[in-house]
């Protein structure tokens, strides 16, 4: 299933995601990864994740094949990996560029980079910080087309992002945050209650005020 | 807009940071104040006026090689990345931020240097004393515009595909006169030490050789001491007028120079110089007796060392400048310390390593989210340094042991050894526990980018690294020369830190990894401590 966490800048989106990859220490409460407990089993739990931080460096000077083969020798994946890695370049159009390293790479390549690095050695859980945003049209639908098939296949996307319309067409549940606090979490379509999700979003965070600049005139 | 650009300056100056500028402004006028004491003893004969002219060469001689030894130091206190957009003429703005360079520390106490020249004049009246002003001021005009030139070529250069060499070249020359410079001179003042002599030759006080003063004074940076000599002298027009003349047009020169390169570099966007890409889709590291991990960590460290703009950099001056070294001491005659070469590249390899985390940047949250990838992580850093740096270490000191057949080779390899095994472990350790941390790895693109300072890591490890390399050649005069003692010793201490060091490292990026990363994420080094904030934290944007 795809879960979703909306909410403004500075809402703790980022805050909650880095905690579930186990990168921050949450002030109260546990985590939980595929029935790991990530305080005290952490290995266990962060076998089962595949995580897409955003605006984080890779190991940048090298190429994508290159970092593909460095993420599995560090995990101890067996030899399957190079035909997952194979098919992911290929999919996310990464394989055009061989010689390209990671720190020429564009926010979209990146992404893409980030994803295949996320899915190499099949996790049950994906956590993804803002996958879609500063990406053009053409990369996100690649990415939107892996995730669907990712999902279909049992996989679960925990994923934080501004652009709602994909949120509410994606994903089962959601959970407005605003100001380090969850405003209102369920299904999508309660969540929403009868309006689109952005209607709502504005309606349970506020929008800041609208005048008329009298100087544009 | 040259008076908005002056008051700009001026206020980023009130501003700060000051530490480094107050260090330079008092370090600069104890100087000049020597040079000006130095110039008051020529007025009562008790010191050679040869000597003000190699001090003034001196100086000078530091506004040429100050950019080309910091080749990666912004040289500019108001970036031309604030002005790129303005809708002003290049030219126009270039020329207003031309007037700007002059006003900072270095002209400060270069003027202060330069007064020298009016206080070997006094004798002569006020009409030299006035002459010698003139030559004051246009020596620091020439200085400041040939400097500020140099600087603005060498960042230029380091936005081209040869940077990282041509900084890497200049590092190492730099830090082998540094490092050897002295051994000619000690060449000198101990003849027969290789025998173990250790009669100084004799030394007379006395003026430099008039042939010598007179070369100085045909450098560009004995021009305005030339013209004041001669004032002094009552050497006619001619004598005056002249250096005067040409130090004044050269200057000009220089700062029509500098407008017309600061104004190439506002006309265009930002460069990004190509990095270095692997001819072919590279390999894993073959090897047998490694983990797969550390192998995979080792290969990732291999390409980076030959592909960051700052590593590149580091790797090579670190290998330039042993290399540099060996001629040098070649040439002073001291063929017997030549095997000292080998632990120097363990020396200069362990300075170079010491801010890795750092410059890989927060790349390292796919190490701290990797089960069993910390351990990894430190121990492949260890395997690239090792075959970069610490087996070519112990490997350079055995061949030139063996060519030169030095009494103290032994002592050069035990020392090699040891100097590999600290440099080895400890620079990962001091790379955790103190990172200079600068731009991140995804916006470093050429070697002119700030990518952190890391001096302070660097002199801590110098002389750790030095110290525990002299442990061997001590244990074995000790036990009376015996060769065995020293190799024993060695390989003992080289063994102890191999088992105890790594396992240090590990156990202190798993307490703070996180905060290692927030530290980079939030390019602040206070991120550190552990009361900057709750135990983990990547700032959240």
């Amino acid at each position: 299933m795809f879960y979703g966490i909306v909410g403004p800048n500075g809402a703790g989106k980022t805050t909650t995601l880095t905690a579930v990859c186990g990168l921050r220490e949450p002030t109260s409460g546990t985590i939980r990864i595929a029935g790991h407990d990530l305080r005290t089993a952490r290995d266990a739990a962060l076998t089962q994740l595949g995580i897409m931080m955003d605006g984080l460096s890779l190991p940048e000077r090298l190429t994508a094949t290159e970092l593909l083969r460095y993420s599995a020798g560090l995990r101890g994946l067996d030899d399957g990996w190079q035909t997952r890695a194979g098919d992911l370049l290929e999919i996310l159009g990464l394989d055009a560029v061989p010689r390209t390293l990671i720190v020429e790479y564009s926010t979209g390549m990146r992404k893409k980079m980030n994803l295949a690095l996320a899915m190499l050695h099949r996790p049950r859980v994906l956590v993804l910080d803002e996958p879609f945003e500063a990406i053009d049209p053409v990369s996100a639908r690649s990415i939107e087309q892996v995730l669907k098939q990712y999902v279909d296949a049992g996989g679960t996307v925990l994923l934080s992002s501004h652009i709602m319309d994909f949120v509410e067409r994606n994903c089962r549940r959601v959970a407005v945050v605003a100001g380090g606090r969850v405003l209102v979490e369920g299904p999508v379509e309660e969540v929403a209650a009868g309006s689109t999700l952005n209607e709502r979003f504005v309606a349970l965070v506020g929008a800041d005020p609208v005048r008329p600049l009298e100087w544009l005139a | 807009m040259t008076r908005t650009l002056f008051a700009l300056k001026l206020r980023l100056f009130r501003n700060g940071p000051h530490d480094e500028r107050g260090f330079g402004l008092v370090a600069g006028l104890v100087l000049a104040a020597l040079v000006v004491a130095g110039a008051s003893g020529v007025a009562r004969g008790v010191l050679h006026e040869g000597w003000i002219a190699a001090a003034l060469t001196g100086w000078g001689g530091m506004w040429v090689l100050g950019p080309l030894a910091q080749p990666r130091h912004e040289p500019s206190v108001l970036s031309r990345e604030w002005l790129r957009g303005y809708p002003v003429p290049s030219w126009r703005l270039a020329r207003a931020l031309s007037w700007t360079e002059l006003l900072g520390v270095g002209p400060l106490i270069t003027l202060a240097c330069l007064l020298s020249l009016l206080v070997l004049a006094a004798p002569a009246g006020p009409a030299a004393v006035a002459t010698a002003g003139a030559a004051a001021l246009t020596q620091l005009y020439l200085l400041v515009w040939a400097g500020k030139t140099v600087a603005a070529l060498a960042a230029w250069l380091l936005q081209t595909r040869a940077g990282m060499t041509l900084a890497a070249v200049q590092t190492a020359i730099m830090l082998a006169l540094s490092f050897a410079g002295w051994v000619p001179v000690a060449a000198w003042l101990l003849p027969r030490l290789r025998d173990g002599d250790i009669a100084l030759t004799a030394l007379t006080p006395g003026q430099l050789p008039a042939s010598l003063v007179d070369l100085l004074t045909l450098l560009p940076t004995g021009w305005g001491y030339r013209a004041a000599i001669s004032a002094r002298d009552g050497a006619g027009w001619g004598g005056v007028v002249m250096p005067l003349a040409v130090l004044l047009a050269v200057g000009v020169l220089l700062q029509l120079g500098w407008i017309a390169l600061t104004a190439h570099a506002l006309r265009r966007p930002p460069r990004r110089a190509t990095p270095n890409r692997p001819a072919a889709p590279g390999r894993g590291l073959p090897g047998s007796g490694v983990a797969p991990q550390v192998r995979a960590v080792a290969a990732r460290e291999l390409a980076t060392w030959l592909r960051d703009p700052a590593r590149g950099v580091e790797l090579r001056s670190a290998w330039l400048t042993p290399l540099l070294m060996a001629p040098i001491i070649a040439v002073a005659g001291w063929n017997w310390a030549l095997p000292f070469v080998g632990p120097a590249v363990a020396v200069f390899g362990a300075m170079v390593a010491i801010n890795t985390y750092a410059l890989d940047g927060t790349a390292l949250w796919q190490v701290l989210t990797t089960p069993g990838a910390v351990k990894a992580d430190v121990h492949g850093r260890m395997l690239a340094w090792a075959l970069l740096f610490g087996a070519p270490s112990v490997a350079l000191a055995a061949v030139l042991w063996a060519l030169t057949a030095s009494p103290v080779g032994g002592v050069a390899v035990g020392g090699a050894v040891v100097a590999a095994a600290v440099g080895c472990t400890v620079a990962p350790l001091l790379a955790v526990m103190m990172p200079a941390v600068g731009a991140d790895a995804r916006d470093r693109v050429y070697p002119g980018q700030r990518a952190g300072d890391p001096t302070g890591g660097q002199m801590t490890i110098f002389p750790l690294v030095v110290l525990a390399s002299v442990v061997p050649g001590v244990i074995g005069a000790v036990v009376a020369g015996r060769w065995w003692a020293t190799g024993l010793s060695a390989l003992l201490l080289a063994t102890g830190i191999l088992s105890t060091v790594p396992g240090l490292v590990v156990r202190l990026l798993h307490q703070r990894g996180t905060r290692l990363l927030g530290a980079m994420a939030s390019r602040d080094a206070a991120a550190l401590r552990p009361s900057a904030g709750t135990k983990a934290d990547v700032p959240a944007r």
